[in-house]
């Protein structure tokens, strides 16, 4: 069976050093030919304020890479979903429950 | 159902079982029927060179007695028939390099790591 | 349609992070989509379903244990059973026992059960699927 992957990203890029590799690896399985999604949870979200220098998550995003982020996780923190980067969804967290029904890898950072 | 066990957190060892936990809860599994490979990732990598047991702490007049015993550890996944692989390029960027590892642990690097991940069912990255 | 039964495993302790609050969130949703729903608590975890966890007024707040209402995950252990229930699905609960015994935490509510790193793996091997949130 061919298997997506679906990461829940709990760290976040400005202190977590681990992330780097972390999207790296994502970048190269969706390379190889794998959808590959990401939710970002908890300070995850961070990222996905308009204005970040991200460039892991520019790359995983022109590599078709989808990226969410948590709702709860942007309300607490205050981050409108016009504040977002325009290519990162607001998403619930039963999409972590969708991929497992599914049969993805799921995956928690 | 095969599963890539990810040990990341290195070194909580002397104190929360007197073991690496995963590494542990992995030999359990193991002997319960799991088939399972083993990633030392991150600083766990440095459990892949280690040759001694952990030094026992001592707290006043407390002395432990059974510290942590990694390469013991690693030798019980190995003769379980568990294969165990480290990053390369993580290895290196801690100074690490392949002539230090323990004996039956393999370093690949991020090419084969994706194949890795392709060829499991579960990854489970603790 | 099929039930498909999830396995989770979970490592942090109840208060000190929000992975936490996410697990939490994510087995509610689970229940939502219908799953039946296994647990394994390990480490610090094990102390999630500890039946003497008990609420606190908070004088900095000026209010009483029961205008504090503090949140206790053992109380949500026990809603996600009871919503369970309610939804027709199941919801085992097994704690990893020697991480129960180091701690002190036996007292358990009822429903949760103790266990031991085999349990996980049966859990995982009769699921559909299993996440596992490591502790960092």
């Amino acid at each position: 069976m061919m298997q997506d992957y679906f990461f829940i990203q709990s760290q976040e890029q400005f202190t977590d050093v681990r992330t780097r590799s972390q999207y790296d690896l994502a970048l190269s399985l969706a390379k190889s030919g794998k959808a590959v999604s990401i939710l970002l949870v908890q300070n995850a979200v961070l990222s996905a304020r308009k204005k970040v220098d991200s460039p892991n998550v520019d790359a995983l995003l022109s590599h078709a890479v989808k990226i969410y982020a948590d709702s709860l996780s942007l309300q607490q923190r205050e981050i409108s979903p016009q504040q977002l980067n325009t290519s990162i969804k607001p998403a619930q967290l039963d999409i972590v429950i969708s991929a497992m029904l599914n049969g993805d890898k799921v995956i928690w950072w | 159902m095969k599963i890539l066990q990810i040990v990341e957190q290195a070194f909580r060892t002397l104190v929360e079982e007197q073991d690496d936990t995963i590494l542990w809860l992995t030999q359990s599994m193991a002997g319960a029927g799991a088939d399972a490979e083993v990633l030392l990732s991150g600083n766990a990598v440095y459990y892949a060179t280690m040759k001694q047991r952990q030094p026992a702490v001592r707290i006043s007049d407390w002395i432990q007695q059974e510290p942590a015993d990694i390469p013991q550890d690693i030798n019980r996944l190995l003769n379980q028939g568990i294969p165990i692989y480290v990053l390369n390029d993580e290895l290196a960027e801690r100074g690490l390099d392949e002539s230090m590892l323990h004996d039956g642990i393999k370093a690949i690097d991020k090419q084969q790591l994706v194949s890795l991940y392709n060829r499991m069912d579960q990854i489970w990255q603790w | 349609m099929e039930t498909k039964k999830l396995t989770f495993a979970f490592m942090d302790p109840p208060f000190e992070n929000e992975r936490t609050i996410t697990f939490f969130r994510i087995l509610d949703a689970a229940l939502d989509q219908g799953a039946d729903i296994q647990v394994f608590a390990y480490e610090g975890a094990a102390a999630l379903a500890f039946s003497l966890q008990k609420a606190h007024g908070n004088s900095v707040h000026h209010r009483d244990e029961v205008q504090e209402a503090h949140p206790l995950t053992k109380d949500w252990i026990a809603a996600l059973q009871n919503k369970a229930k309610q939804l027709g699905v199941n919801l085992e609960w097994v704690n990893c026992g020697l991480c129960v015994d180091e701690r002190g935490v036996n007292a358990s509510i009822p429903g949760c059960k103790r266990g031991s790193p085999a349990d996980l793996w049966r859990y995982a091997s009769e699921s559909f699927n299993t996440l596992v949130i490591g502790t960092r």
